[in-house]
């Protein structure tokens, strides 16, 4: 299970950085006081225009980043306390980690679960598993470079797997992936919520999250302005669709105050 | 450990993995030093063979009666034009200065007679040369008149004069040199080497981090693959050692290429030319071989800490590699410095400085002449500066504003 209490998080600006967002301020507060609870067979989305706060905090949850405020627990563990405890649970992913491009997908995933600990039978069964679902198999010897960018988010996919994580945190995980290679990433993430595992996955794509998540939660400036199923979210906006929800929400919180 | 092990082996597949870095990191330089030192040692070896080879074009005004005949007599090659008192020199002069004669030598009018009419008191002739020292066939000639014709001519005049040139010698010095010489043959051999070989190791230590270092950190944290890393389950600093490791090895490895390709290329600069009094050969006990390794294997730990503590705060190569480059001068300033000092007293504190501590440290090795305490502080001094800076690349990597800029 993942519990976020009250996480704030707030980014101290270079000169160079308040230039370029036109601004006084040399604190940013990326994320305020948002509580997001994730349990075992669920996806969770998290909805947001660029610069919402999203990846932040996913960043605190894969204790990449330290919360300013508030804390996180994940299967238990605080992930400041005990972050190399989380990380040995989780699986995370972002589009700005990437796998050496001069490597295999066989070497990175075997890279990945010696660092995890795995003996060599566990990766090479894992391994079978993983390549097999994503159909890695073909191109497992090919360097990184040489592979398409649907042929490498599978294989990024496929390697933050290797050691069989309890709790999957993806950040955009089907961006700028075609239709096809969009599809088995979606039908494995409802694959791991049948085995039980805890999901949360951000997404721009607001189909994708009518279809894939149990329950969603919508962060506006760092703010999360809205949570839950997609019913509750459609009748409290009196939106047609999420992406209509998404606007009227957007259209409420994003002020020049809040901002 | 096993993080580290992982870590460092990810590093060297990295470069095993990569012909084209095996290429540029180990075999390139190799290459394009012996290339290079064959080359200049080629085009060194032809202009001595050309400047050998030219009969030089010398002028001779109020040549003494007899001149032209010694001169044969010592097989001078040379095409002698010779002079009259009242020959105007200003052509000459100026072919010399362009470089279409070699050299003019003029004799006082009557030399002769004011040479065999010398008595007590009076004034001694000068023969006067003009030469361009610009001028590699100029210089050649003047050489060759001045220190071995006009010698033996003067010598020959002066026995005309006194008859038996012994009763001018009243005692001679050191008719054998070679048993005048009382010293260590071991410093005596190593004094060449100890004199380039520090500024070369400490030098040629660093290409390897130089290379390699920034690639390794910054151009992973560009490429997005060090994040992969920070979200695995092992602690930072076992990354930060696995790399440092990685990088060691591959420094040495790097070092070791370097200093094989210079003992092989250099003699092939002086291919086919004495080298006067260059001692450049010396033989290690085994303690000044293992001393000379740890004095190495910590400069390069060194070397791989500070490189790899710039890489870690620049955002881009481009810019680690700008701040990477006065540190390499700061080096070969060190190696410089050690290299002119000689083997003069240095205070026991100044081993601990880094790079100049190991750089006097290597030179007092090769020379037999490293006391303990120097070999330990250079030691110490270095291992504990390069921990500091360990202890503050792995502050570096659990640092969300240096990892993530955030």
């Amino acid at each position: 299970m993942i519990q976020v209490n009250n996480l704030t998080k707030v980014y101290k600006l270079s000169k160079k950085q308040m230039a370029e967002q036109k601004t006084k301020k040399n604190m940013k507060k990326a994320v305020d006081n948002v509580d997001i609870k994730a349990v075992p067979g669920e996806i969770y989305g998290l909805l947001g225009p660029n610069g919402a706060g999203k990846t932040t905090t996913l960043r605190c949850i894969a204790t990449l980043l330290k919360p300013t405020e508030g804390d996180i627990s994940v299967c238990g563990l605080d992930t400041v306390t005990q972050s190399e405890g989380v990380r040995n649970k989780i699986a995370f992913l972002t589009n700005e980690i990437k796998l050496d491009p001069q490597f295999s997908p066989t070497y990175m995933f075997r890279f990945f679960g010696r660092l995890h600990g795995l003996t060599e039978a566990q990766i090479n069964e894992r391994m079978k598993v993983l390549f097999e679902q994503f159909g890695i198999t073909d191109f497992k010897d090919k360097k990184i470079d040489e592979l398409s960018t649907g042929m490498k988010q599978k294989a990024a996919i496929a390697v933050s797997l290797v050691h069989d994580p309890e709790v999957v945190i993806f950040d955009e995980p089907t961006n700028g992936l075609d239709i096809v290679t969009a599809r088995t990433v979606t039908d494995y993430l409802k694959e791991l919520r049948a085995q039980g595992k805890v999901v949360i996955v951000s997404t721009h794509i607001m189909t994708e999250a009518e279809k894939l998540c149990d329950r969603i939660g919508i962060i506006i400036n760092g703010q999360k302005v809205m949570e839950g199923t997609l019913s509750q979210i459609l009748t409290e906006t009196q939106g047609e669709d999420l992406e209509d929800a998404f606007f009227r929400l957007y259209e409420k919180y994003n002020t020049e105050e809040v901002r | 450990m096993n993080g580290i092990r992982t870590v460092a082996g990810k590093e060297l597949a990295r470069v095993f993995g990569d012909k084209k870095l095996i290429f540029s990191l180990f075999i390139m330089p190799a290459v394009l030093m012996f290339v290079l030192y064959s080359l200049i040692g080629k085009a060194m070896g032809g202009m001595m063979d050309d400047i050998e080879k030219h009969v030089p074009s010398v002028y001779v005004q109020n040549a003494p009666e007899g001149f032209d005949e010694f001169t044969k007599s010592l097989e001078v090659d040379s095409e002698t034009t010779y002079l009259k008192s009242t020959d105007s020199l200003d052509d000459i002069k100026a072919n010399i200065k362009s470089g279409d004669a070699d050299l003019l030598i003029v004799f006082p009018e009557n030399f002769l007679e004011t040479v065999n009419g010398y008595s007590n008191g009076m004034e001694i002739p000068e023969v006067k040369t003009y030469y361009n020292p610009a001028e590699d066939y100029s210089s050649e000639a003047r050489s060759t008149y001045a220190n071995t014709l006009l010698t033996a001519y003067q010598q020959s005049l002066l026995a005309d004069r006194v008859g038996d040139l012994n009763s001018l010698t009243v005692f001679q010095v050191d008719l054998d040199e070679s048993t005048s010489i009382i010293t260590d043959e071991g410093k005596a051999s190593g004094k060449m080497l100890s004199m380039m070989l520090p500024y070369l190791i400490v030098m040629l230590l660093f290409t390897g981090p130089m290379s390699l270092g920034v690639d390794a950190i910054t151009g992973e944290k560009e490429r997005g693959t060090m994040a992969s890393m920070l979200v695995a389950p092992v602690k930072r600093s076992q990354i930060v050692v696995g790399k440092i490791i990685a990088l060691s090895l591959l420094s040495c490895l790097s070092a070791i290429v370097y200093a094989v390709s210079i003992i092989i290329s250099v003699p092939r600069m002086f291919n086919g030319m004495e080298v006067d009094g260059l001692a450049t050969s010396a033989s290690f006990s085994i303690l000044q071989m293992v001393q000379l390794l740890l004095i190495m294997l910590s400069l390069v730990y060194f070397y791989v800490a500070i490189v790899t503590l710039i890489a870690v705060f620049a955002k881009t190569a481009k810019e680690a590699g700008t701040y990477v480059s006065p540190v390499y001068i700061v080096v070969i300033v060190a190696g410089v410095l050690t290299m002119f000092s000689g083997n003069s007293e240095m205070q026991l504190p100044l081993f601990a400085i880094p790079v100049y501590g190991s750089a006097a440290a290597i030179q007092r090795v090769i020379t037999g002449e490293l006391t303990a305490a120097q070999f330990g502080t250079s030691i110490l001094g270095i291992v504990v500066v390069s921990t500091i800076l360990t202890a503050l690349i792995t502050k570096a990597f659990n640092s969300e504003k240096v990892m993530f800029n955030a």
